[in-house]
């Protein structure tokens, strides 16, 4: 990357997503868009119906490509939702995923601001300066790996916890069941006949 | 046995001030026994009272 | 991962349930699995079904902890199976994943004492109740009423005993009782055909696949529905026989009924163990009580821990066929993360700038996990493995030598900037951290609660990551109010990193109080991962409190927190307050 004195440059790409009505519906996605335009390094903003959709998720491949994008801003959702999603599609284009940055305009904006237009939307437009600040400064990240031990262990003797022992031993894997009391069953062998097929607990 | 002080409390949510036997190295999440908030400013005092 | 394989005193291996030491055992002691209705000796099997099939021998009730007091089993052993000095053993094993299904207990009707369960022998609980309908049961299934073992042939269920009452601090709905009472009153149909059965409920909540056709099943075998919760229950002290007074609330009318027996449809709470394991494993709640998964909707057996799954009731109330198909849910999820056999961890580890580092040594102090070692003249160095990306040690250092990948001061403090740009005096900053309080600010989102729009909401990933220097700052920029947020403290989802955000408050008001600045315009909060309606609540406080900061307080903080040249290095006596 660094090869090229031109990559040096900081190019930020913008996606304000509508989320349908869900964030369009309580905040003026198209000024915050607008408003995005202007902030420092910004290449590009572009206004998507559904971002985390594959239209959407194209839109910000090919505008990495178009605009030669190093850092992408996604105007959408709760980043503990989808930035996985997000992380994986700036990968796929070429970029490395610590790249990309989030705006949440749903969970912490739109849904909790229904009917306050104006106040709504300048919460968002500061929201996604906020977010743009960061991905200036955001650095390329590699993850480190780490072996999984191939066991499992399972806390709890009753139906659900031996269910799932069950489940994973016929699945292959080594499963530690750990029981409190001294025979496994739980509450559930207590119990005579059991709805709704009135059959025996045990 | 750890020592013991008594320790006064400010709520920065309320104004509420209070009392409180504090046990050294105790790890305790304290909240306003009036309001509820977290938010608990521990006001030095010069002289700790002995229990 | 310890395990602590708690002794038996008889070998599984070799017992083959004969049962000739529990013939001998001297000791009797009321049975558990029977609800106490029957009795079992010292030495005894849980129940004939049980696994391991095995008996199975109570220290704490056997006399032969002194082998001249009684080794009466020992002696009749033909296997030699019971071995009186057997020891609790430690086994370790490490796992790459961790399904909890620690289930639930059965809620304790003795403080609903209008009820009088215990005062009044002939009201059970519905967990006494299938042990006496049952066949493997103290009365091998003849179900009678337990003050003179004659058959009840007027039998009143009361619903929601624990659940749905907020009075008692259990607001919800336990989710099998309805459907549990609807079973048994089946049950007494077709063992007892001219048994009258009452059932008392406020709703009737038959809503899973073949539910209602149970419903009506019930009814049709003559089942009474009675819309009302009984107020009390009097018994007839001659014939123990009981009486109920009930508001009729379809009719209207104060009803009476005598019955010979009551049972108590009582509802489930969290495990005992709960606060135990989540301890272990850094789990949260919601406010019922029952563990909190990672999305309500899409990641509903994850929990915010990687690697952890929740099965079962511990998660929420749920039924078998549920319990069932959870535990396959995790069973799958945790089978993914087995199969893949390496993940990828965060790249968002401390890394310490040795040129930069004054070798002070407070980083390692603050850190939760021991992941920095630092010794006496060298500088610190980070363990990226050990590093879990709190950030404690990022916000602590004051020379700048440590970096927090992805998260790092400079991004951080432009954020602040950004923010509060333009028109600080109409915002509330708020640092929040990702498990906690932005989950908590997400759910808020997701219930659609409504809250005051003047709060700017910045991530850290731990609340222990917000420096002095970044809330000075966001004063600086002109914010009127700053929130600093985070798990609470039994929630951290770094240890305990989150009290060393509770050291750097108490910093923070001293020296914001030293300055002129009222301390009260920075506040503190704890909000959990459920706890939407606290996000709400708290940004409707700050609101609150940013009206009360004039334009002139905001341009006086701004002078008064103007910074100071920078220190070269700490006196040691601070560097010692601060790290203890």
């Amino acid at each position: 990357m660094a090869s090229n004195p031109k990559d040096d440059e900081i190019r930020v790409g913008v996606f304000v997503c509508d989320c349908g009505l869900n964030i369009a519906g309580a905040v003026d996605c198209g000024a915050v868009a607008e408003y995005a335009e202007t902030l420092p390094d910004v290449a590009c903003v572009v206004r998507n119906k559904y971002t985390c959709a594959d239209p959407g998720q194209n839109e910000i491949k090919d505008a990495i490509r178009q605009h030669r994008l190093n850092r992408v801003v996604v105007a959408s959702c709760t980043p503990r939702q989808h930035e996985p999603t997000f992380r994986q599609c700036v990968r796929e284009a070429g970029m490395n995923p610590y790249l990309m940055e989030m705006a949440n305009l749903r969970e912490h904006c739109s849904w909790v601001h229904p009917g306050e237009w104006e106040a709504a939307t300048g919460k968002a437009k500061d929201l996604v300066a906020s977010a743009v600040a960061r991905a200036r400064l955001l650095q390329p990240q590699e993850e480190l790996s780490v072996p999984v031990t191939k066991r499992a262990l399972v806390i709890g003797g009753g139906v659900a916890g031996i269910e799932a022992a069950l489940e994973l031993g016929d699945a292959g894997h080594q499963v530690v069941l750990v029981e409190k009391q001294p025979s496994i069953g739980g509450i559930m062998a207590q119990l005579d006949k059991t709805y709704p097929t009135m059959d025996c607990s045990i | 046995m750890a020592e013991v002080t008594t320790e006064t409390f400010r709520c920065m949510m309320c104004g509420h001030e209070y009392q409180e036997k504090v046990e050294k190295g105790e790890d305790k999440e304290r909240s306003c026994p009036k309001c509820r908030s977290n938010s608990i400013w521990h006001l030095k005092k010069k002289r700790p009272a002995k229990e | 991962m310890k395990i602590r394989k708690k002794a038996r005193y008889v070998d599984p291996g070799l017992c083959n349930a004969c049962e000739e030491c529990a013939k001998v055992c001297p000791v009797v002691k009321p049975d558990e699995f029977q609800m106490g209705l029957s009795s079992r000796k010292a030495i005894y099997i849980p129940f004939p079904q049980a696994v391991p099939c095995s008996y199975i021998l109570n220290m704490d009730d056997c006399l032969g902890n002194n082998p001249i007091a009684c080794g009466k089993c020992a002696d009749v052993c033909e296997k030699k199976a019971i071995d009186y000095d057997d020891q609790d053993e430690i086994i370790e094993r490490e796992v790459g994943a961790i399904i909890v299904a620690i289930g639930m207990d059965v809620y304790d009707p003795t403080e609903m004492d209008e009820y009088g369960y215990t005062r009044f022998e002939n009201v059970i609980t519905s967990m006494e109740f299938e042990r006496l309908i049952c066949a493997g049961g103290p009365t091998a299934g003849h179900f009678v009423r337990p003050s003179d073992h004659e058959r009840p042939k007027r039998i009143g269920f009361i619903q929601c005993v624990g659940s749905r009452n907020p009075k008692i601090g259990r607001p919800y709905c336990s989710n099998i009782c309805c459907m549990n009472t609807v079973k048994d009153t089946l049950l007494l149909a077709d063992h007892y055909p001219d048994t009258d059965n009452y059932v008392f409920y406020q709703d009737i909540r038959a809503f899973g696949k073949s539910f209602e056709d149970m419903f009506q099943r019930s009814k049709e075998a003559g089942t009474k529905f009675i819309r009302g919760l009984p107020g009390d229950i009097e018994e007839d002290p001659e014939t123990r026989k009981l009486t109920i007074t009930v508001e009729n609330t379809t009719s209207g009318r104060l009803e009476r009924h005598e019955l010979d027996m009551v049972v108590l449809s009582v509802g489930v709470v969290p495990p005992k163990d709960r606060d135990k394991v989540s301890g272990l494993l850094t789990l949260s709640k919601t406010s019922d009580g029952f563990f909190m998964e990672s999305h309500p909707k899409l990641k509903p057996v994850d929990a915010p821990t990687r690697g952890v799954f929740f099965a079962g009731f511990c998660e929420a109330p749920k039924d078998i066929k549920d319990s069932v198909c959870q535990a396959g849910a995790t069973a799958s999820r945790a089978g993914a993360l087995l199969n893949a056999g390496e993940i990828s961890v965060e790249a968002i580890t401390s890394r310490i700038d040795e040129e930069a580092c004054t070798q002070c040594g407070l980083c390692a102090a603050v850190c939760p996990y021991g992941a920095i070692i630092w010794r006496k003249g060298e500088p610190a160095v980070v363990v990226e493995a050990a590093c879990a990306g709190c950030g404690a040690c990022g916000a602590t250092c004051q020379f700048g030598a440590i970096t927090m990948r992805h998260f790092t001061d400079e991004q951080l403090i432009a954020q602040v900037r950004a923010v509060l740009a333009e028109n600080p005096q109409d915002k509330v900053f708020v640092f929040a951290c990702n498990w906690c309080s932005y989950a908590g600010g997400d759910m808020a989102g997701i219930s659609r609660m409504q809250y005051p729009t003047t709060n700017r909401v910045i991530r850290t990933m731990c609340s222990a990551r917000v420096s002095e220097e970044m809330v000075l700052e966001a004063f600086r920029c002109g914010a009127p109010a700053v929130l600093v947020s985070g798990c609470h403290y039994a929630d951290c989802h770094y240890i305990n990193a989150n009290r060393q955000t509770v050291k750097r408050m108490q910093r923070l008001w001293n020296k914001l109080d030293k300055a002129g600045v009222r301390p009260e315009r920075l506040q503190l909060e704890w909000i959990s991962a459920a706890e939407g309606q606290k996000f709400a609540k708290v940004m409707r406080q700050m609101e609150e409190i940013r009206e009360t900061v004039t334009m002139e307080e905001i341009e006086h903080t701004k002078q008064a927190l103007k910074p100071k040249p920078k220190k070269k290095a700490p006196k040691s006596k601070e560097a010692a307050a601060a790290a203890s």
